[in-house]
């Protein structure tokens, strides 16, 4: 069977790993993303995601310089994005060693380029991002730009719609539970999951154990955390192990492996 | 926890990565089309394997070890292969010559004669098996098979030396799976709704579904054990 995914999130601002909460609030610096990224490898993680929160031209020549320096080192997928928006944008990052590119705000902005990236490098390589907010009492829309602009999009429409693009996978981020660790959107996972035939990367709001579990019996194929591993004792080894231990079916820890 | 050692005991080969006999290893990882294939030699050069991403004749002909990693779709990989003239070295240092041979994703699914990935397109045609999309199943699975599976070997092969079953667990990433017709070809299989060939082996040629490359501490004893295989 095919195993649930533990994925650690990290935000780059500017070369250096950030986290926020509700992506504006609570700015908080993260550390050095290499070497966090080289201690979640031998945690045994099962890949990462890496986005660049505020791009630029400077800042995307750091990424690259990351995603390059991380991949000699970390054999695991890497999945990367931010500021994406040409086919030379994708073209670069997969030549530094990312495998799969997340695209966000360009898919509005240019609704054809998530089939034309598709299908130029293939559908597993894209993953569409979907951040999303509720703006009244059970209406949901998605934000663009870092969750600045709001659209017109209902995120299970917009992802259904990019699944019929071809993109590879979703991963969903509620912009309220993002770095508020009080647990997922379950009714949305379980709404979104049911009608989709890709696989669904959910992120914002885990906190704890218990919350991971719910999200992955919602329907979720894997979990993208960064509070969780930034700021608290739990690290995807201890994590993974109780994850294990509880039945959910990840791999197995590092440790028991060899 | 594994139990004390005198340190003067010697090291024993599956836990110690960096004790592999390098004496005149060099690996051709196959350059053609888009995509990463810095992976994979990134991976060679964390070993301490020498390795070169080429597609110089010269170059292919010299190697001791001959890699052709996935990248892209079926008739692209193939049209390609064919456009550098890939197929014809290909076919003389591997078959002719007998050259340790590893193929991976679509470089897996090109040694087969036929692919449907967009079209009908010929392959290399080493191994009788056609190349067709995976179906959504009953149970609801999501297409690409995208993840960790637990592969099952069939039978056995160097390549796995010093694997146990926990650590049988390999990345996949692929809308596309081989159906073969030679059983006895057949190294590994796994279960994503249906069961589906994970890996193949004959001879001097292995070739799996899954990227090694991107299958942490696994992967890396694999192509460990690739780099050391004399057959």
């Amino acid at each position: 069977m095919l195993k649930k995914r533990i994925i650690p999130k990290f935000l780059l601002n500017n070369g250096s790993l950030v986290k926020y909460k509700s992506f504006f609030n609570d700015k908080r610096m993260a550390g050095n993303p290499v070497s966090t990224a080289k201690i979640y490898n031998d945690y045994g993680a099962d890949e990462f995601i890496i986005l660049d929160i505020v791009p630029s031209d400077e800042s995307k020549s750091k990424v690259l310089e990351i995603i390059k320096t991380i991949s000699e080192e970390v054999f695991m997928p890497l999945t990367v994005g931010g500021g994406i928006k040409s086919l030379e944008d994708i073209n670069l990052l997969l030549r530094a060693g990312a495998d799969k590119i997340v695209i966000n705000s360009q898919a509005v902005i240019n609704p054809n380029f998530v089939n034309e990236a598709a299908k130029t490098f293939g559908d597993q390589c894209i993953t569409i991002s979907i951040d999303y907010a509720q703006i009244k009492d059970g209406v949901h829309r998605v934000f663009i730009n870092g969750g600045r602009d709001r659209t017109k999009h209902n995120p299970i429409d917009w992802a259904l719609k990019m699944q019929d693009s071809f993109c590879g996978e979703v991963l969903l981020t509620s912009i309220e539970r993002d770095g508020n660790m009080n647990g997922y959107d379950l009714k949305m996972i379980k709404e979104l999951d049911s009608k989709l035939d890709i696989p669904l990367v959910i992120s914002g709001g885990c906190g704890g154990i218990q919350h991971c579990v719910d999200a992955l019996n919602a329907g979720a194929s894997a979990l993208a955390i960064s509070s969780l591993f930034l700021f608290t004792d739990h690290s995807p080894i201890k994590l993974r192990s109780h994850l294990y231990s509880n039945g959910v079916n990840v791999r197995a820890s590092k440790n028991s492996r060899n | 926890m594994g139990s004390y050692k005198s340190p003067l005991a010697p090291p024993s080969i599956n836990k110690n990565w960096w004790v592999v006999d390098l004496i005149m290893k060099s690996v051709s990882i196959i350059d053609y089309g888009k995509g990463n294939v810095r992976s994979v030699y990134n991976a060679l050069d964390y070993i301490g394997v020498d390795s070169v991403v080429t597609k110089d004749h010269a170059e292919i002909n010299n190697c001791s070890h001959i890699i052709l990693p996935g990248v892209g779709a079926y008739g692209d990989a193939m049209s390609s292969i064919r456009a550098y003239g890939l197929d014809e070295v290909l076919n003389e240092q591997v078959i002719k010559r007998g050259k340790p041979f590893l193929g991976v994703c679509v470089g897996m699914q090109v040694l087969s004669s036929v692919g449907f990935e967009h079209g009908e397109h010929k392959g290399l045609g080493w191994v009788d098996a056609k190349v067709t999309k995976l179906e959504k199943g009953p149970e609801c699975l999501k297409i690409p098979h995208m993840g960790w599976n637990q592969i099952n070997l069939c039978s056995k092969h160097p390549i796995f030396r010093g694997f146990s079953d926990e650590m049988l667990v390999f990345y996949f990433v692929h809308s596309f799976f081989m159906q073969i017709n030679e059983s006895e070809k057949i190294l590994a299989s796994c279960n994503y709704g249906i069961n589906f060939t994970a890996g193949i082996a004959w001879d001097n040629i292995i070739a799996t579904q899954f990227h090694p490359e991107k299958s942490q501490d696994a992967g890396i004893e694999l192509l460990k054990n690739f780099v050391n295989w004399a057959p």
